[in-house]
């Protein structure tokens, strides 16, 4: 077993690796845009009094490249089509390239500078983290219970089953920034009810306050957040959830527990549920990276700071270390999700144990 | 319910919050990628000359007056400062000459991300110093343009004490760090103070540059908000009477980063907010409409200097003559298009200087009328053929490499305003009335950039900022910016002898003459397609006294707002 | 052996079945149903106007001046021709991948020849340095299977990781943030739906293989697959005919759900500033333009009972669909 949860472990981090070197040299192809946006030309009227010369806006291209790194090949091969013998051509570049810097700079634990404002990746990131975590991850752990009452309670077949099961879809299919939009304009809106803020973590920080004071502050600021992911992602679990324990209802084993004279409920929590699990449990871990990656649509409509927001407007700023380091991120949340998973299903289901 | 009670009280501190779409991301005074990196430098920081939103125009900072003009030979200019004897650092320190000189040489420092203020102050080849008078001293420019006198002064003098106390640039003449190559072998102390400017940019706020503005950062949460303190002594506390360039009155000045307008709007009306400056024009008009807002708020509307523009590929065979461009800007209707979005605000224009600027607009010429019969017409003077079939478009035969041009046009814009979407449509269900196919192509705000600088489109819509103290086409028209920031790719020798010549006027009444022959003639050559001028709108709370809504960016004075006597709260 | 067989409908599925048809049928019939507007032309006389206003926009109009109306039934359209294609797409693919990494593993082997042929081409296609190599090594392989098949001898056979690829394609896939895939092909490429589509599919086709291999990691353990087995029954006629089948019980309470799920992330997308060009119609958009015109509760509510609606008609059939093994 442990053995085995090694090679696990060590084939994620290579995935890992893999993945972040594939963003990496695939965001850095389009370093031309970086650039752009690093250094901007006038596109507007009257924006510079003197033009400069083509000869100085190169030199100003050329000076931005240095400074972000871009001026060195980006891997160590290089092809270069050849137009005039209409071939294509390798080119072996050596050492001297942005990938074996930026790969040994992250193995000495250095993520790089964002190309935006110049400071160290790991801290804009840590920062954007403290923000998401509390949110996506009360958000996450209030679905999961939810899901998993709301489907236990489902299957026992109440006489509101089927009003809970349109409702739950209906609420599904709605996109998030429409709950999220909705939330807002029905309990922040002095219009209807303003029961809870509108944005942000906390109005008027300058203002003294005791620890209590600021700790109530901070958690009516993530009531309406928290309850938009929570409604969004809730349903889908609860569903499936629903579904697969219906299943296992209508097998034998649930069948000759109830011929042993077991009630519905005992039936349901003691053999039925587990079994159940089994797809949810993909589901469940499927939300790990997603706790890492931040809502960027809730996190704009509720004005918060967090990774979402950070990713996106690195994306659209082509900050690729950023970018990059986000990935590397949510890469390893994603890859210790998926180990999580087999070892859940390990526990879950005896004979893929065996079989394995 | 406990906890409803914490919710907030608009007048728990007296604070005023003023909102911002994004974070300024940095505050490196060299740098300002956007308009709030600027905003916030402006109160950090002063420069010789600010702008002056009552007046319009630069008024003089940390100059004691605009600028002595005095011309040298036939190509050189000598600009005559002297900074206010009063302008000090934190430390007592007076703002003297060599810190302004300090300033400029920072631009030319390498290792710093210093391009943009570099290719923008380049013109300004030395600084000479008085030596009777530490504060006085002139500037030696090339060329010889009237806009010199304004642009010489506009960036934010920094501290030479605080960045350099040993004096190590004062080894560098100005002109020998613009003219170092960028092979030169790496300098030891520019090296150093490189690395210093950089820690002082990008660290800690506690870090930070020490500016001689009213202001100095207490605050700064990424994506939150950034909250600016008053200096309780500063220096230009003691002018009598204080200039209103140099009015700082709230004690604190929070900029606060909400993207979503919705819940800035909600934000307002529950007066968790005090200022939303360039309002959604529905969100505004729908605001005013309400009593129980107009109770609270008040409303300010007043031109821009940003005219909403569509734009031809000129280096597209099709587009490349002047007579298909007008045939195809009358299929908009920027007459509609204004009423519909912007609810009546805003003016349509018929070149991209503002109508306000009575001078230098001019008003002889005719606003382009929407005119899809014209259009169709236009275009068979131009020498299209409408194919036999209903739907197959307008064809010509291409000159000299012979086959046939189709009028085909792919229109981008950028994908984030809803704007340009309603202008594309409108434009896209007009051409396909006269049987011009339209491919609309919303972009995403970087890969559109790159768009306008490669040529990727045929037609496009955006913004195009002005403001009212430049005029320079240069980047945006004149064929030494092809490729670069010229992104119609339109050029032609009067155009760009026109353009020279504005740059290179000596009096503001040639100017002004050359100027509206420039309009004329864009008007005849169309590379440009100008629609209407943008209003700028802000909601305040109604209590606030002194926001001076204006034409300038960022279209009010946050320096000097105060909060009305009735709701001031007890100290 | 399998067989699909339908229980009589109930009454919430024949009203489903109609929905779903007059869906059908609007999205079919949308270029000649007679209504007064057409869904890419704006009305700039009447921008955000409430239903039943001036105009004859009997649901009135979007912030960029567009019928309502007449982007729901086109929109109808577009969901039609984009999002259902993609779902169903992304569930096959899933459904065989996740199904051949869950049956399999990594233990499935191919004969040596076979990989030649393979690593050549690929060497050849993708032009690295000598591609002529690439030749000489595909035509080494191809020689080798012919002359094995010919001479009936056992060659050395490898491993091929199915398990592995499929699952690392996946996970690469869902690491990258959407959003991070959908600017760099904006980027490269103009968003038009056929882009759109094989966007989609390309994107959530992991999350039903991640379901159909943890289902299939159970039916494999099964007795009647271990029964199949015995009785000689070729492994790939097993895979299909019987362990398949019960492997794909979890994608029939999630198809509608991912349709669902597309439905938001198209909406998304044109949220992002990224979807499709506003001339198409699409129920996704006209909801995202509600941001700009929060209090338009038109906007807001037409698409979302059409979504709805939808969503639960689809859900109805999936959920009675019995597949007896």
């Amino acid at each position: 077993m442990v053995r085995l949860v090694f090679w696990r472990l060590a084939r994620t981090g290579l995935a890992v690796w893999a993945l972040a070197s594939a963003v990496f040299l695939l965001s850095h192809r389009d370093a031309s845009a970086a650039l752009l946006l690093a250094a901007p030309t006038a596109f507007d009227l009257g924006a510079t009094h003197t033009a400069a010369t083509p000869a100085q806006q190169l030199a100003a291209q050329r000076a931005v490249q240095q400074r972000l790194g871009l001026d060195r090949p980006l891997f160590y091969l290089s092809r270069n089509a050849n137009p005039r013998i209409g071939r294509v051509q390798w080119h072996w570049n050596g050492r001297r390239n942005q990938y074996h810097r930026w790969a040994a700079g992250l193995l000495h634990g250095d993520w790089g500078t964002s190309f935006r404002t110049g400071q160290a990746v790991p801290a804009r990131l840590r920062a954007a983290l403290a923000y998401t975590l509390p949110l996506t991850g009360a958000a996450a752990v209030l679905a999961v219970l939810a899901a998993l009452a709301l489907a236990q309670r489902l299957a026992a077949a109440p006489w509101w089953q089927q009003p809970l099961r349109v409702l739950l879809t209906a609420v599904h299919a709605l996109p998030l920034f429409v709950v999220a939009l909705a939330l807002l304009l029905v309990f922040a809106n002095p219009e209807v009810v303003a029961w809870f803020p509108a944005y942000g973590l906390d109005q008027s920080p300058e203002v003294e306050a005791s620890a209590w004071g600021h700790l109530a502050t901070y958690l009516l600021h993530l009531v309406l957040p928290v309850a938009a992911l929570t409604l969004t992602a809730m349903p889908e679990l609860a569903l499936q959830l629903d579904a697969a324990l219906a299943r296992e209802l209508r097998t034998g084993y649930a069948t000759t527990a109830r011929a042993k004279g077991l009630a519905e409920p005992a039936v349901i929590r003691h053999h039925a549920l587990r079994n159940a699990l089994l797809p949810t449990i993909a589901q469940v871990t499927e939300l790990l990276p997603a706790l890492v990656a931040g809502a960027v649509v809730v996190e704009v409509v509720f004005a918060l700071p967090g990774m979402g927001r950070l990713l996106a407007e690195a994306a659209a700023a082509r900050d690729y270390p950023v970018l990059v380091g986000g990935v590397l991120l949510t890469g390893a949340a994603r890859l210790l999700a998926l180990l999580l998973a087999d070892l859940l299903y390990f526990w879950a289901d005896p004979r893929i144990r065996w079989q394995s | 319910m406990l906890i409803f009670s914490c919710t907030s009280n608009p007048n728990k501190s007296d604070s005023i919050r003023i909102r911002w779409v994004h974070d300024p991301e940095t505050l490196d005074p060299m740098l300002l990628p956007n308009q709030a990196a600027f905003d916030a430098n402006n109160l950090l920081n002063i420069s010789l000359l600010q702008a002056d939103v009552l007046t319009k125009e630069l008024a003089p900072a940390l100059a004691e007056a605009l600028p002595a003009i005095q011309l040298v030979g036939d190509s050189l200019m000598k600009l005559g400062y002297r900074i206010k004897p009063a302008a000090a650092w934190d430390t007592g320190r007076p703002v003297l000459a060599s810190d302004v000189e300090f300033t400029l040489k920072l631009m030319f420092c390498p290792g710093l991300s210093n391009e943009v203020a570099r290719n923008q102050y380049r013109f300004i080849r030395a600084v000479l110093a008085d030596a009777r008078d530490p504060r006085r001293f002139a500037l030696v420019c090339q060329g010889q343009a009237i806009e010199y006198q304004k642009a010489s002064g506009e960036f934010f003098v920094l501290s030479e004490a605080a960045l350099d106390p040993r004096g190590q640039l004062r080894r560098f003449a100005l002109a020998d760090l613009q003219n170092r190559p960028a092979a030169a072998p790496p300098d030891s102390a520019l090296q150093a103070l490189a690395r210093r400017y950089v820690a002082a940019t990008t660290g800690h706020i506690s870090s930070q540059l020490p500016g001689c503005g009213p202001y100095r950062l207490v605050a700064w949460e990424k994506d939150r908000y950034l909250t600016f303190q008053r200096k309780p002594h500063w220096w230009a506390d003691q002018l009598r009477p204080v200039p209103f360039v140099l009015q700082a009155r709230p004690r604190l000045l929070r900029y606060v980063i909400i993207p979503d307008a919705a819940t800035a709007t909600l934000a307002l009306r529950r007066g968790d907010l005090d200022v939303y400056p360039q309002m959604p024009a529905h969100e505004f008009a729908r605001l005013q409409a309400s009593p129980a807002a107009r109770a609270s708020l008040s409303f300010y509307s007043t031109p821009s200097y940003d005219v909403v523009t569509a734009g031809f590929n000129t280096r597209h065979p099709a587009l490349a003559d002047a007579a298909t461009r007008r045939a195809l800007s009358r299929c908009f209707d920027a007459a509609g298009l204004l009423r519909a979005t912007q609810l009546g605000a805003g003016q349509r224009s018929t070149g991209v200087i503002s109508p306000a600027d009575s001078l230098n607009y001019n008003d002889s010429l005719a606003l382009l009328p929407f005119d899809p019969p014209g259009a169709a017409w236009l275009l068979r003077q131009a020498g299209w053929q409408r194919a036999g079939q209903a739907d197959s478009g307008w064809f010509r035969s291409a000159g000299l490499h012979g086959g046939r041009q189709q009028l085909r046009l792919v229109l981008r814009y950028r994908a984030d305003e809803s704007l340009f979407a309603t202008i594309a449509l409108q434009f896209q269900a007009t051409a396909a009335g006269i049987g011009i196919p339209v491919i609309l192509q919303p972009t995403e705000s970087g890969a559109f950039t790159m768009a306008l600088r490669t040529g990727d489109f045929d037609m496009y819509v955006r913004v195009l900022k002005g403001n009212p103290f430049m005029f320079n086409f240069t980047p945006v028209l004149h064929s030494s910016s092809v490729g670069i920031s010229n992104s119609t790719g339109f050029s032609t020798p009067a155009s760009d002898r026109l353009i020279e010549a504005i740059t290179t006027a000596d009096t503001r009444v040639h100017r002004a003459r050359l100027l509206r022959q420039f309009q004329a003639l864009m008007q005849q050559e169309a590379p440009l397609v100008p629609l209407f001028f943008l209003p700028n709108r802000i909601a305040a709370d109604r209590r606030l006294r002194g926001l001076h809504a204006s034409s300038l960016k960022p279209g009010y004075s946050a320096a000097t707002l105060e909060r009305g006597p009735s709701s001031s709260p007890t100290p | 052996m399998a067989i699909l067989t339908f229980a009589p409908l109930s009454w919430a599925q024949k009203l489903a079945l109609l929905w779903l048809g007059l869906v059908v049928l609007a999205a079919g019939l949308a270029p000649v149903l007679p209504l007064p507007y057409r869904p890419g032309v704006p009305d700039l006389a009447h921008l955000a106007q409430a239903p039943f206003g001036p105009g004859r926009h009997w649901l009135g109009t979007d912030p960029q001046g567009r019928d309502v109306l007449s982007v729901l039934v086109f929109g109808a359209r577009t969901a039609m021709l984009l999002t259902l294609p993609a779902a169903v797409m992304a569930g096959l693919l899933g459904a065989a991948a996740g199904g051949a990494a869950g049956y399999w593993g990594n233990t499935t082997r191919l004969a040596a020849p076979w990989w030649l042929l393979g690593v050549g081409s690929t060497w050849w296609a993708l032009r690295l340095p000598v591609p002529l190599l690439g030749l000489v090594v595909a035509a080494l392989g191809l020689g080798l299977t012919l002359a094995t098949r010919l001479y009936r001898r056992p060659v050395p056979a490898w491993p091929v990781p199915i398990n592995a690829v499929v699952m690392g394609a996946a996970t690469t896939l869902d690491t990258i943030p959407r959003l991070v895939l959908v600017v760099a092909l904006a980027a490269s490429t103009a968003v038009s739906q056929p882009v759109l589509l094989a966007l989609l599919t390309l994107t959530s086709w992991p999350y039903p293989a991640r379901l159909v291999r943890a289902q299939m990691l159970r039916v494999r353990a099964l007795p009647f697959i271990e029964a199949a087995r015995a009785a000689g029954v070729p492994a790939g006629q097993i895979w299909l005919r019987h362990a398949l089948p019960q492997a794909l019980q979890p994608l029939r309470t999630t198809l509608p759900l991912s349709i669902a799920g597309l439905l938001a992330l198209e909406s998304t997308l044109s949220f992002l500033g990224i979807g499709l060009p506003p001339d198409v119609a699409s129920w996704g958009r006209l909801l995202a333009t509600a941001r700009e015109e929060p209090t338009a509760w038109w906007i807001f509510l037409f698409p979302s009972i059409l979504l709805i609606i939808s969503m639960l008609s689809l859900n109805a059939l999936g959920r009675q669909r019995r597949i007896l093994g």
